[in-house]
């Protein structure tokens, strides 16, 4: 192994992951429960 | 350009009038710096180095003081409507105004630089004062112009004390850091001549944003269809 | 409808094949190690943050210049999307900071940008909520505008300001096993990142469709209330 590697590590990379992942499918639950509550409001009003 | 002129003329007189008005946003910025000194502890030493920084955050500061102040008038009189109906134009208001604010806030140079040289003992002579001052008003330039274009939409909002500097703040962060480099290099020695780098950086947000916001004006006080 | 569902189905299968090949098949870099593995997820987001404020950038001028509201629910969406991408970048990078450099915070140039850029956008979004509904576009269009035409301004002064910063990885200097992954990442987030874009555009079209029509009912109300 050269000189002034990082050794370990994987419990950043699962941590940068998750977050990653964490957020993306909390924006999409997000955009997706917004669009029902919009076309819901639409659809009692009409 | 005699339009610009005129509005600017009577923001400087209703200025002078209220004089109690300006003369609370140039306590308002020494105070501010007294905060830093005290904040910082008494070592001289350590005042005397970040002398740029206080001075710089004390205009920042003071600046959202002016800004938010400049539309009042026009808010509760409903003039702004009334400048825009005439055909004055809206960029010759922008102008006008941006002008007034830049100079106000250029006038509390002398008072808290002169305020700083006596609290943090700084032995400077005129060249180095000029300098400073100098500096100041490249950076009140460049708050003066996204400031007036922010305020005139903020000062609609009941939120204002609050949204002008969130929009502001992020924004100005070249200013920032821009004029406090270049009093830095102006108090302390320019050894590798990096003065004119800041002072073109300074110099380059004026005149993008005087420019930019002056376009964008119309479309921040008209009404859209 | 279909094309943002198949958009958003697409980008995912990519987003999935590229983080599987990322974290198992890339091998681990030279110095970096396993840690490198972050920036198959950190440079795709800042790339599409970058591209989405760009986009929001034109729609801003779109909007004024054509003063159709179809403009500003782009306009929205962009921005919105951008500003979690660039949340995200800003955790991924400290993660990564805290990981190389022992710190989770360093005033490196991308860093500091990435965070004033997240400011800026986040005041625009936070004005658009303050603002009433006659004068939302125009001002979102306009503090779109200005906070863009800072962030390069922004770059450079906190480059000069503290030149300590890492040299540009670019894809070319790096193993093929790499730039795979970090490819299929990168469009895998542009085309879900558009598909949000598309979706938070319709919904804020709904939401402006359903102020602008005043609606029977409450109308009535308001009659009966004046007898």
């Amino acid at each position: 192994m050269p000189e002034g590697v990082i050794v370990g590590g994987w419990s950043y990379v699962i941590a940068a992951y998750s977050i990653t992942a964490i957020v993306l499918v909390a924006y999409a639950w997000s955009i997706h429960r917004r669009g029902r509550d919009e076309r819901g409001k639409r659809g009692r009003h009409e | 350009m005699r339009v610009v002129w005129s509005i600017l003329a009577k923001d400087l007189l209703l200025e002078w009038r209220e004089r109690a008005r300006t003369l609370s946003v140039v306590l308002f910025a020494v105070v501010t710096l007294l905060l830093f000194s005290f904040a910082l502890g008494p070592d001289v030493e350590a005042l005397r180095a970040g002398t740029p920084g206080f001075l710089v955050l004390a205009l920042l500061l003071s600046s959202t003081l002016a800004l938010n102040e400049s539309f009042r008038i026009e808010r509760e009189d409903r003039a702004l409507e009334g400048l825009l109906m005439r055909p004055v134009g809206s960029m010759a208001m922008f102008y006008a105004k941006a002008l007034a604010n830049a100079l106000l806030l250029t006038l509390l140079a002398p008072v808290v630089v002169g305020l700083a040289v006596v609290l943090y003992s700084l032995e400077v002579g005129p060249p180095a004062l000029a300098g400073l001052v100098g500096c100041w008003a490249l950076g009140a330039a460049g708050l003066a112009a996204p400031g007036t274009l922010y305020a005139a939409m903020t000062s609609r909002l009941k939120t204002q004390d609050v949204a002008l500097p969130i929009l502001l703040f992020p924004l100005v962060v070249p200013v920032l850091l821009g004029s406090v480099k270049a009093m830095d290099l102006v108090l302390f020695g320019d050894a590798m001549n990096q003065l004119q780098s800041w002072v073109s950086l300074l110099l380059a947000f004026d005149v993008i944003y005087w420019a930019v916001c002056g376009v964008l004006f119309r479309y921040a006080v008209e009404e859209g269809e | 409808m279909n094309v943002r569902r198949s958009l958003a189905i697409a980008g995912l299968l990519l987003l999935v094949v590229g983080t599987y090949m990322g974290l198992f098949v890339a091998p681990p870099e030279r110095h970096m190690g396993e840690v490198q593995r972050i920036m198959y997820v950190h440079v795709p987001s800042a790339w599409n943050a970058m591209l989405l404020y760009t986009f929001a950038f034109g729609f801003a001028i779109a909007s004024l210049w054509s003063g159709k509201p179809e403009w500003d629910d782009r306009l929205v969406g962009a921005v919105e999307v951008a500003v979690v991408l660039n949340a995200l970048l800003l955790v991924q990078g400290s993660i990564w900071g805290r990981a190389t450099w022992g710190v989770w915070w360093d005033w490196d140039v991308r860093l500091t940008t990435s965070l004033v850029m997240l400011l800026l956008f986040a005041g625009v979004l936070t004005l658009r909520r303050m603002a009433s509904a006659e004068r939302r576009a125009q001002w979102s269009a306009v503090a779109t505008i200005v906070a863009f035409v800072d962030v390069p301004l922004v770059y450079y002064c906190v480059r000069w300001w503290r030149s300590l910063h890492q040299i540009q990885s670019s894809p070319e200097t790096v193993d093929p096993a790499m730039v795979i992954p970090l490819r299929l990442n990168a469009i895998g987030i542009l085309l879900l990142g558009v598909a949000w874009l598309m979706a938070r555009a319709a919904i804020e079209k709904a939401r402006r469709r359903r102020d602008e029509a005043p609606l029977p009912s409450r109308v009535i109300v308001k009659e009966t209330a004046h007898a």
